[in-house]
């Protein structure tokens, strides 16, 4: 049984609809990344899996066999669902350290302590005492990782983490994201990104949406670049 | 020597109204609601401890402090639970503004009706009247104690808010509390607590005012006027700041009143005014 399963959902904001009928899936240790132009559906989708979503819904999700959709998002996150929000959404009054500590807060067990997350970025241990908005923008995207990481998460949403970054903390990002996969801990992870070339190196699967709708969906080893294209732009 | 008393007294003074802008300032801080049914808590407060002074004639009023401010945590977590969440939810401030508005004219008319016009007070025994002289000054203990705790609970509250994960989770909510529940915190609940937080807060300062001078139903509007210009004072959002506006607010007062006997509470308005028109946003971020 896959750990994430989306069936024909369907997502409406008023009278617009977002999503038309949308349906993945995804397994245990899995990563999916999600492409899609501006305005194609992703972050409606990664809203509505972490609960969220303030549309209408209609379909399905399940995470672990359950019923999610329409769920609070801080039953969501007990149950272990995390999000690294787009624009990373740090609290400005809080310190590095209490930003992370945030995290915690689902008293989830598992393999992501204070201590590790500060392996995986030693930086952040250093400005642990910061405010978090006094940091880069690099750093910061480091802090909003972690503290989605400190909840002990088996589904991680990542939405846009590279976005207004510099490529080499972009190549910092994805290194520990490589390293949190090769952690074996069952983490299943999606990747709504901006850098379809990247997304798609780092990925098992693969799904495009243009316009509220799935254009191509598969490994990610399957397609060319003419045909991710083509399901990217729609022409 | 005659004018160092005054100023002493006024800090003393200080101490009280500085607490009746404690729990406005906390509920603003934390949810950007503005409480205009504070000062209906405080004197509501302040007729519970004289209710229970009333039933239990033998025990000094000074124990009673603690179980209305208890009880007054419990019905502010009621009434945000039930109430404010709801006008909160419309996403228009001018609902909860509403809403507290109505809510202190009808508290209002409900103390006039349960406990009718004639101003009460709280008889604190010797304690209240005792004093004692240093350095030429008469100190009088009742209001030292209430300064130092008043002093004390700013202090606990910006200790809880700065190092308790409770005060963790109320500073992050406030950031943003949509982005809370991704950690699985529930933003209402964390509003009911710190409303009950700030009842209780005002139940306190309502005992201590009951035991210090005599109010009636309609005394919340004075004490909501001063909760405010305390608030406004300090910079909104600083807790230190609101301690500070309290104690400069009592010596202006005092000094005022001992200037021109007939000015009443004219002097502490009129520092405020000024404050405001030379530092719009409050001492505590003059620097800024």
């Amino acid at each position: 049984m896959p750990l994430l399963e989306v069936d024909a959902l369907q997502v409406w904001y008023g009278d617009l609809q977002a999503l038309y009928g949308v349906s993945l899936a995804l397994d245990e240790g899995g990563v999916l990344a999600l492409i899609g132009a501006n305005g194609a559906g992703k972050s409606t989708l990664l809203a509505a899996l972490c609960g969220l979503l303030e549309g209408r819904a209609a379909g399905a999700v399940r995470f672990d066999g359950r019923a999610a959709l329409g769920r609070p998002a801080e039953a969501l996150a007990r149950e272990g669902i995390a999000l690294v929000p787009e624009g990373r959404m740090l609290f400005p009054s809080l310190s590095v350290e209490e930003n992370l500590l945030m995290g915690t807060l689902t008293r989830r067990r598992g393999p992501w302590t204070l201590a590790r997350v500060y392996q995986l970025f030693p930086i952040l241990e250093q400005f642990r005492g910061r405010p978090a908005t006094a940091l880069s923008g690099g750093q910061q995207q480091m802090v909003a990782v972690a503290r989605a990481l400190l909840s002990n998460p088996r589904l991680l949403l990542c939405d846009e983490i590279s976005l207004g970054l510099a490529p080499l903390v972009v190549e910092q990002i994805y290194a520990a994201l490589a390293s949190i996969r090769a952690e074996g801990s069952g983490l299943a992870i999606v990747l709504v990104e901006q850098d379809v070339q990247r997304a798609c190196g780092v990925a098992d699967a693969v799904c495009c949406l243009l316009k509220g709708r799935a254009t191509l969906q598969g490994r990610a080893d399957d397609f060319d670049h003419a045909q991710i294209a083509r399901a990217y732009f729609g022409h | 020597m005659d004018w160092l008393q005054t100023i002493v007294n006024g800090l003393m003074l200080g101490g009280l109204y500085g607490l009746f802008g404690l729990g406005l300032a906390l509920v603003f801080g934390v949810m950007r609601v503005v409480n205009l049914a504070h000062g209906e808590f405080i004197v509501l407060a302040a007729y519970g401890g004289t209710t229970l002074a009333a039933l239990l004639p033998g025990v000094s009023p000074l124990w009673w402090v603690l179980p209305v401010a208890v009880a007054a945590f419990g019905v502010g977590y009621a009434l945000q639970a039930l109430l404010v969440n709801r006008a909160v939810r419309s996403g228009d401030p001018l609902t909860p503004l509403m809403l507290t508005f109505g809510l202190a004219v009808v508290l209002r008319n409900l103390m006039v009706e349960v406990f009718g016009t004639n101003p009460q007070a709280l008889d604190g025994g010797a304690f209240t009247r005792a004093g004692f002289d240093l350095w030429g000054l008469r100190i009088a203990l009742f209001p030292l104690a209430v300064l130092a705790l008043a002093a004390a609970m700013f202090f606990a509250l910006q200790w809880l808010l700065s190092r308790t994960e409770w005060g963790r989770i109320v500073r992050a909510t406030s950031d943003n509390f949509r982005i809370v529940r991704l950690m699985g915190v529930q933003p209402n609940h964390v509003y009911n607590t710190v409303m009950g937080l700030a009842l209780a807060f005002a139940a306190v300062a309502g005992m201590l005012l009951a035991l210090r001078t005599s109010f009636t139903p309609y005394s919340g509007v004075e004490r909501l006027l001063v909760a405010f210009e305390v608030v406004i004072l300090g910079g909104l959002g600083s807790f230190w700041g609101a301690f500070a506006g309290g104690m400069a607010l009592g010596v202006a007062q005092l000094l005022g009143q001992k200037f021109d006997s007939n000015a009443g509470s004219l002097y502490s308005h009129l520092l405020f005014f000024v404050v405001l028109i030379v530092w719009p946003t409050g001492l505590a971020r003059r620097g800024r």
